[in-house]
């Protein structure tokens, strides 16, 4: 399968920022039709790695290797004029021209006449590549048309047409459902079997072991290994990244459940929610599940009166709440913790302080700011959430992605609620990070907080949940106890076949 | 820690400005000593009064993530108005609360238009601009409405024989808007909206309300600003105070405000604004050609574009 020459390989690379070695002599091989995966907790260098392969940064030390030649850097042109294409976590193509266009961009085919592109061919050749990789998009599509799981497949496929040797993708599949993620696995699996190479790099440690040819595990900006897949199990990787043992499945603790706390009755919103009702007790954990798109984000949208529900009642402690408007919401004690960190909960350009207290300012009675309480409270939090910063002024947007996740939690434990909904609590987080955040949530739940927890992580969803509801098609299908449910269960009721 | 403080200060844009400021002054006061004598300070004072009002409440603008660019046009109809109300014998103290009262209904339409129709307030305050102007040519006829003497007081007026009293207003707005966006829940709204209109939302912030609010602000400053300027000049018509909403925001963004919204402050919109009025009097001072000034304007703009890019770049480096 693999030849001796390598098509990348990277020799003791090194990485310092201001002191701090965030990269220290990583050394690796790639080979035609070889899949490495990466693996490391957040700050472990991952993305330090895919930033100087991909000529975004410049190694300090160090040789890169491709197809023979050495580099002690690269910029990010001669990356790709050399092959090697880099999917990121943000889409990177033109929603407004349609999926052909996107895949000629920068090199169209151009028809009889100078300068006009022949639309005819392009769509004809565009079909076929699509169809190689067994990929179902309408090539006349506008890219705002699809979904992320689609963008996603689009840029492997514009890579891949580019005559990429070298695909690096960073976390391909956080933004995806279960049955997206499949078919990406299988993508990957045909790009390799076509003798690309591929740099995958996943927080989710089953993809990895399913797809994975090497391992490679950073700790700290240190290489601590590179193993065949078939030398090495999960347990191993997750004792290497974080140095302590850890199972796949948190054990939580359990805390006494009281009364119904929380009736959620027949609420719908457009066509994404349809009558949804249900209960949360004092103190319980309700998970929901299903596909990205099933309606639960929308279903928390709707609860929370981002949008405004088309119908239904929401009751607390037997009252009837009256909610418009996430205002609405916060004075009657329901926070919402959203999935997209930096679109709906960060004030990037303001510091730690200003973004823990933001709300706790808000709803408090005085007009002014009470600048030394303000402090007390961001050190408070900062303090219980074990947030990595130097001082409360430092920039949100400098902490990495479970510090930033740990700042906007703060901001919500300020405001004493009720209900706490979480959507997807630990996307984009690291391994020692989640386990505070899922600590946090059971000392929530202690305290007689009712809590909704929205996941596409079956491993959290089955671990921290009381009760499991899955959606499909906006409606709540069945609640489950969290009881011998195994994710093929669960995988089973989310397709529901 | 304390280093540390001192190392923060020593970077921020307002710290370079001062610094530049200082640099001219000794530079062109060598070429020219009349430059340090009190009566041109005190000039330059009374020429950045007007402009520092408007910068006051343009700062409050760019940090929310909006713009208004009909602030000139407003001047004018404003103005205009108030001296057509002079010039019929209305007593000043009617005739005042009239011109700002016109100067907040028209920038609350400039901000009703951008909330109602989800348009940028560059947009809707631009299509205002040209309606504001409209409205001051037919009702001025495209004349000059001339008041000297009849409402000089305020332009003229020195406390203590030496502070002109437009300076002293103009002081008393910086230090009430330093009050709102330093010391107020309303301020911080400023900032969060400005940073990021959805999470502001998510966090239970009114923010088409606040928005609102920012534009009638805005106004009510416009309109303290056309009042200071019809009385120093003791005329006015359509065209007055064409082109000072460019200025504002130029000082604005001299005084380390990034465009994009979100930060910023009034401190470096003081320093930007008396920047602007400094390079304009020195030039003067050494007897540059008036066309000078403008271009100096604009490179100084470019210049702190610059600098805070720059500034950005080496502080993403060290991350």
């Amino acid at each position: 399968m693999t030849n001796n020459e390598p098509i990348l390989s990277a020799k003791q690379v090194s990485k310092t920022y201001g002191g701090h070695c965030v990269l220290d002599k990583v050394s690796f091989e790639l080979h035609s039709g070889e899949v490495l995966c990466v693996v490391g907790e957040n700050g472990a260098g991952k993305s330090t790695l895919i930033k100087i392969l991909s000529g975004a940064i410049r190694p300090d030390s160090g040789i890169i290797g491709v197809h023979g030649g050495t580099y002690s850097a690269l910029n990010p042109r001669e990356s790709m004029q050399l092959g090697i294409a880099t999917i990121y976590q943000e889409v990177e193509l033109i929603d407004s021209l349609s999926v052909s266009d996107n895949i000629f961009l920068g090199n169209e085919t151009l028809g009889r006449f100078p300068l006009v592109i022949d639309a005819d061919s392009q769509n004809k050749k565009a079909r076929q590549i699509l169809d190689m990789l067994h990929i179902d998009i309408d090539e006349k599509m506008l890219v705002e048309d699809l979904s992320a799981a689609q963008k996603q497949n689009l840029q492997i496929v514009k890579a891949f047409h580019q005559e990429a040797r070298v695909l690096i993708m960073d976390e391909p599949t956080s933004s995806l459902g279960v049955e997206e993620t499949r078919s990406l696995m299988q993508l990957v699996h045909d790009l390799r079997g076509r003798g690309l190479g591929i740099i995958y790099i996943s927080h989710y440690l089953e993809e990895i072991f399913e797809i994975g040819d090497t391992i490679l595990i950073l700790k700290d900006g240190e290489q601590v290994g590179l193993y065949p897949r078939a030398d090495i199990d999960v347990n191993f990787v997750i004792h290497n990244m974080v140095g302590r043992d850890a199972s796949m499945f948190f054990v939580r603790e359990r805390v006494p459940i009281g009364a119904d706390q929380i009736q959620v009755e027949n609420i719908s919103w457009k066509d994404a929610v349809k009558d949804v009702s249900f209960n949360v007790r004092a103190g319980e954990v309700f998970g929901i599940g299903g596909l990205v798109g099933s309606g639960r984000s929308e279903l928390a949208a709707s609860i929370f009166g981002m949008v405004r529900k088309d119908a239904g009642t929401i009751r607390i402690s037997g009252q009837e709440l009256s909610i418009n408007n996430p205002k609405d919401a916060i004075k009657n004690k329901i926070c919402f913790i959203t999935e997209d960190r930096k679109k709906y909960a960060l004030f990037d350009s303001m510091d730690v302080q200003d973004n823990i207290v933001i709300i706790h300012t808000e709803f408090g009675k005085s007009p002014l700011l009470k600048q030394k309480k303000e402090n007390r409270l961001a050190k408070s939090m900062i303090d219980k959430l074990h947030i990595a910063v130097d001082n409360t002024e430092e920039s949100v947007i400098s902490l990495s992605g479970g510090n930033q996740q740990k700042a906007v939690l703060g901001r919500w434990l300020l405001n004493d609620a009720t209900l706490f909904i979480f959507d997807e609590p630990t996307k984009g987080v690291d391994i020692g990070a989640k386990e505070e955040i899922y600590k946090l949530i059971i000392e929530l739940a202690r305290k007689g907080k009712s809590i909704i927890m929205i996941s596409s992580d079956m491993p959290e969803l089955l671990s921290m949940s009381d009760r499991i509801g899955i959606m499909r098609e906006g409606r709540l299908i069945k609640i489950l106890d969290n009881q011998r449910i195994t994710e093929e269960d669960l995988i089973h009721d989310f397709i529901g076949i | 820690m304390k280093n540390g403080k001192l190392h923060k200060i020593l970077h921020t844009q307002w710290f370079t400005l001062l610094v530049v400021i200082i640099v001219i002054s000794v530079v062109t006061g060598m070429v020219n000593p009349r430059f340090f004598r009190l009566a041109n300070i005190i000039n330059i004072f009374e020429q950045i009064s007007t402009l520092g009002v408007v910068a006051s409440g343009a700062a409050i603008m760019i940090i929310s993530g909006n713009f208004d660019i009909s602030v000139g046009s407003i001047i004018g109809l404003s103005a205009s108005v108030m001296a057509m109300m002079i010039k019929a014998g209305v007593p000043i103290w009617v005739v005042v609360p009239c011109g700002i009262l016109i100067a907040i209904v028209c920038d609350a339409f400039v901000g009703f238009t951008s909330i109602v129709f989800h348009a940028p307030s560059f947009i809707t305050s631009l299509a205002s601009s040209s309606i504001f102007k409209g409205i001051a040519l037919a009702l001025t006829s495209a004349t000059l409405q001339t008041i000297f003497g009849k409402f000089s007081f305020l332009g003229s007026a020195r406390v203590f024989g030496v502070v002109p009293l437009m300076f002293i207003l103009g002081i008393i707005v910086y230090l009430v808007v330093y009050f709102i966006l330093k010391l107020t829940r309303f301020g911080r709204r400023v900032y969060a909206i400005g940073s990021n209109p959805q999470a502001a939302y998510l966090s239970g912030i009114n923010v088409k309300g606040s928005k609102m609010l920012f534009f009638i602000i805005n106004g009510t400053l416009v309109g303290i600003a056309a009042t200071m300027l019809l009385s120093r000049i003791g005329a006015a018509g359509a065209s007055t105070g064409a082109g000072i909403e460019m200025q504002a925001i130029g000082a604005v963004v001299i005084g380390g405000t990034p465009i994009s919204g979100g930060k910023g402050g009034i401190l470096g919109t003081f320093l930007g604004v008396l920047l602007m009025g400094l390079i304009s009097n020195s030039l003067n001072m050494l007897q540059a050609s008036p066309y000078l000034q403008e271009l100096a304007t604009g490179a100084l703009i470019i210049l702190a574009v610059a600098v805070s890019a720059l500034s950005n770049r080496n502080g993403k480096a060290s991350m």
